[in-house]
C-alpha cells in the first residue's frame, strides 16, 4: 500500500439546557480541558493555504471566506489570542486536537494500516469523551458530544478523509475513477438519519443512510462549507508537493462503528491503490446523474438502491461497489493480508446488503441505528414521523459511554469488530509506528517543552539560541522512521535532534 | 510513498504517564437489552429540537 490515510473529525457540541450557550466558548473550554500529553500553541498556521486547487490553478477566494472573516471579526471580540482560541493541541500519538471555530475538532496522525486507523480514531473519540467527563465533573448542566454530522437543520460538519499519495496519477483521473465510488459507498459507511435536510434547512421527516448526501450540490471545487462538492480540488499535501497529493474527501459521514470506519477508509484506500497499480480507466463505473443519484440512493428506503450509468443501463449501489471490489482483487492481490481479508469483508457486507440489510447491523451503523430505532418505534407504538426519532438519533451518536446509544449497542456485544478491542485499545496514547507521525509524537513526548511551532510536515524545536527544524515532507522510509526513532531516544539534549537526516538548524 | 511498508517494530516510547488520554476497552460485560431500552426511554423526546450548530466545512 502505497498510502497513507487520517481523518479529522469536526463534533457537535452542546450542553443538556443550551439556552444561551456560546458554542466557541464551550469548543475552546474542551480542547484546554484536555490532560493527554501534548503540546499547546504550537501550531504552525503561516504555511496553510487552502486556495491552490488541484486543477492547477489557485483560487482568489473560497466561498467561506466571508463567513471565516465575520466568524474571526466575532472571535477577535474575545479575550483571547488567535492561538488561545484556536487552542491547538498536538498530541504524543502525533494528533491534532483543536477549536475549529465551533466545534471540537480530532485529526488522526497518519496511519499506514488499517488497525493504526481504527485505533487512532478510537482513541480521538475516547478522548473527546474524557474531556466531556471531566467537564462535566462540577455542573448540572452537562455538556453533550455528538459524533455526527448535523443539527438536523441544514447546519453539517465534517469528518474529512485525508489519502496522501503519489501525485503520478493524473488528477482527472483519479476524479473520474472516483466519483462512483462516493455516490454509492454510503451503502457501507452511512451513518444513517431521521431527516431530509439541505442547505440551513430541515425538510421533512423520514430515514436515509448517509448524515452527509443532503449537503452536495457540486462535482468539483476547492470549496467545503458551502456548495460542498463530491470531489473536492484542495492543494495543499502536507508533503513534498512535487512527489505527493493528499486527496481530502469531504463526502463521508463520521462513523461509531468501527467496522463502517474500516470499510470507508479501506476500500477508498485499496480503490486508489488499483488506480496507481494500473488498473485503466474504463474499467471504473460510471454513474448519470451523480448528484441526484447521491440523493436517491440515500433516501431510498427499499434498500435497492437503483440508478443508471452513463450509458443509460440499468444497476444498483452494490452492482457498482462490486465492480470496484473486482478491480481491486485483480489490481491489489499483491497488498498484504489485512488488505486481503478487508477485500472479503467488503464483499461479505455486499452479499449480506443484497439478501438483507438488516443482516448487517452487526457491523454497519446505519443498519444498526435503523434496526434499533425502528423496533424502539413499534414497541412504543410511534408514528414514523414522530419527533423523538430525532432525538433518538442524536443519542445514537452521544460520545458517553453511559447513555450514548451506540456505546449501549456496543456494550451489549452488538457490533462486530474488524480487530480484538483489547488491541485496539490498549491503554496508551501511542502513534502509528509506521509513518512519520512517530517522530512527530516521539519528539513531543522527549522533548515538548522545547518544540516551537509543528505541523504535519515540520515541527521546530529550540535549543538554546539555535532552532533545529525537522523538514517531515519527504519521511516516508519506515528503515529511515525506524533509525529516526532510535536518534530520538538516545538524545541526551534537544541539540541532538541535529543528527537527524532531515533536521537543519535555523 | 517510495518503500512499501513492511510493518516494522521500531521501539515504543517509553512507559510514562497516560495523562487521561490513553483509550481503554469499553465496558463488554453488560449484555442486557432491557438496560439498552431504560437508556432509550431516557432520551428527551425534545432534545433534538434544541439542537443547534454553526456550519463546519
Amino acid at each position: 500500500m502505497e498510502i497513507q490515510f487520517g481523518i479529522e473529525t469536526e463534533i457537535g457540541i452542546t450542553r443538556e439546557h443550551p439556552e444561551g450557550l456560546d458554542v466557541v466558548a464551550e469548543s475552546i473550554a474542551l480542547v484546554r480541558s484536555a490532560t493527554a500529553p501534548g503540546v499547546r500553541h504550537c501550531w504552525d498556521y503561516s504555511l496553510e493555504d487552502p486556495h491552490r486547487d488541484m486543477r492547477g490553478f489557485t483560487v482568489g477566494e473560497l466561498r467561506q471566506d466571508t463567513d471565516e472573516s465575520n466568524y474571526f471579526a466575532l472571535d477577535s471580540q474575545r479575550a483571547l489570542t488567535f492561538h488561545e482560541i484556536k487552542s491547538d493541541l498536538v498530541l504524543r500519538n502525533g494528533a491534532r486536537f483543536y477549536n475549529d471555530h465551533a466545534h471540537p475538532e480530532y485529526c488522526s496522525p497518519e496511519c499506514s494500516t488499517l488497525f493504526e486507523a481504527l485505533q487512532q480514531d478510537y482513541a480521538g473519540d475516547t478522548l473527546l469523551a474524557a474531556c466531556a467527563k471531566t467537564m462535566n465533573e462540577k455542573t448540572n448542566n452537562p455538556i453533550r458530544l455528538y459524533k455526527n454530522n448535523t443539527d438536523l437543520l441544514g447546519h453539517s460538519y465534517g469528518c474529512h478523509e485525508n489519502y496522501l499519495m503519489p501525485r503520478r496519477l493524473a488528477w482527472d483521473t483519479l476524479c473520474q475513477g472516483m466519483v462512483a465510488m462516493f455516490v454509492t459507498r454510503q451503502i457501507l459507511c452511512g451513518s444513517g438519519k431521521f431527516g431530509w435536510e439541505e442547505e440551513d434547512r430541515f425538510l421533512q421527516p423520514g430515514f436515509q443512510i448517509s448524515q452527509r448526501s443532503d449537503f452536495f450540490t457540486e462535482m468539483q471545487s476547492v470549496d467545503t462549507m458551502q456548495r460542498r462538492p463530491l470531489i473536492n480540488t484542495r492543494d495543499e499535501p502536507h508533503a513534498n508537493a512535487e512527489a505527493f497529493r493528499r486527496f481530502h474527501v469531504i463526502i463521508g459521514d463520521a462513523n461509531l462503528s468501527l467496522f463502517s470506519h474500516y470499510l470507508k477508509i479501506g476500500t477508498t484506500a485499496i480503490v486508489l491503490q488499483s488506480m496507481l497499480n494500473g488498473a485503466p480507466l474504463e474499467r471504473f463505473p460510471k454513474i448519470e446523474d451523480p448528484l441526484s443519484t447521491l440523493k436517491q440512493i440515500s433516501r431510498d428506503t427499499t434498500w435497492k438502491w437503483e440508478c443508471r450509468t452513463t450509458e443509460g443501463h440499468a444497476t444498483t449501489g452494490i452492482e457498482i461497489q462490486r465492480q470496484y471490489l473486482q478491480i481491486a482483487r485483480e489490481y491489489c492481490a499483491s497488498e498484504p493480508a489485512d488488505w486481503l481479508q478487508l477485500l472479503n469483508d467488503w464483499e461479505e457486507v455486499l452479499n449480506d446488503l443484497e439478501r438483507d440489510p438488516m443482516r448487517a447491523a452487526d457491523r454497519l451503523d446505519w443498519v444498526a441505528k435503523f434496526r434499533l430505532l425502528d423496533q424502539f418505534r413499534e414497541a412504543e407504538g410511534l408514528q414514523k414521523d414522530d419527533p423523538w426519532l430525532q432525538s433518538l438519533d442524536l443519542s445514537y451518536h452521544l460520545l458517553d459511554h453511559e447513555q450514548g446509544l451506540f456505546y449501549g449497542l456496543m456494550q451489549q456485544g452488538s457490533f462486530r469488530l474488524p480487530y480484538p478491542i483489547a488491541d485496539l485499545c490498549h491503554g496508551r496514547l501511542t502513534p502509528p509506528m509506521t509513518t512519520r507521525a512517530a517522530v512527530r509524537g516521539y519528539c513531543i513526548e522527549r522533548f515538548g517543552p522545547a518544540v516551537e511551532l509543528t505541523q504535519w510536515d515540520h515541527v521546530t524545536l529550540r535549543s538554546g539560541d539555535k532552532r533545529i527544524e525537522l523538514d517531515l515532507r519527504n519521511l516516508f522510509d519506515v528503515n529511515l522512521i525506524r533509525q529516526s526513532l532510535k536518534v530520538i531516544g538516545a538524545a541526551q539534549t534537544v541539540d541532538d535532534l541535529r543528527y537527524l537526516p532531515f533536521a537543519k538548524l535555523v | 510513498m517510495p518503500d512499501r511498508l513492511q510493518k516494522p517494530q521500531p521501539p515504543a516510547p517509553a512507559p510514562g504517564d497516560g495523562g487521561g488520554g490513553g483509550p481503554k476497552a469499553p465496558d463488554v460485560t453488560k449484555p442486557n437489552t432491557d438496560d439498552l431500552l431504560k437508556r432509550m426511554r431516557r432520551v428527551d423526546p425534545e432534545q433534538a429540537k434544541r439542537y443547534r450548530q454553526r456550519t463546519g466545512e
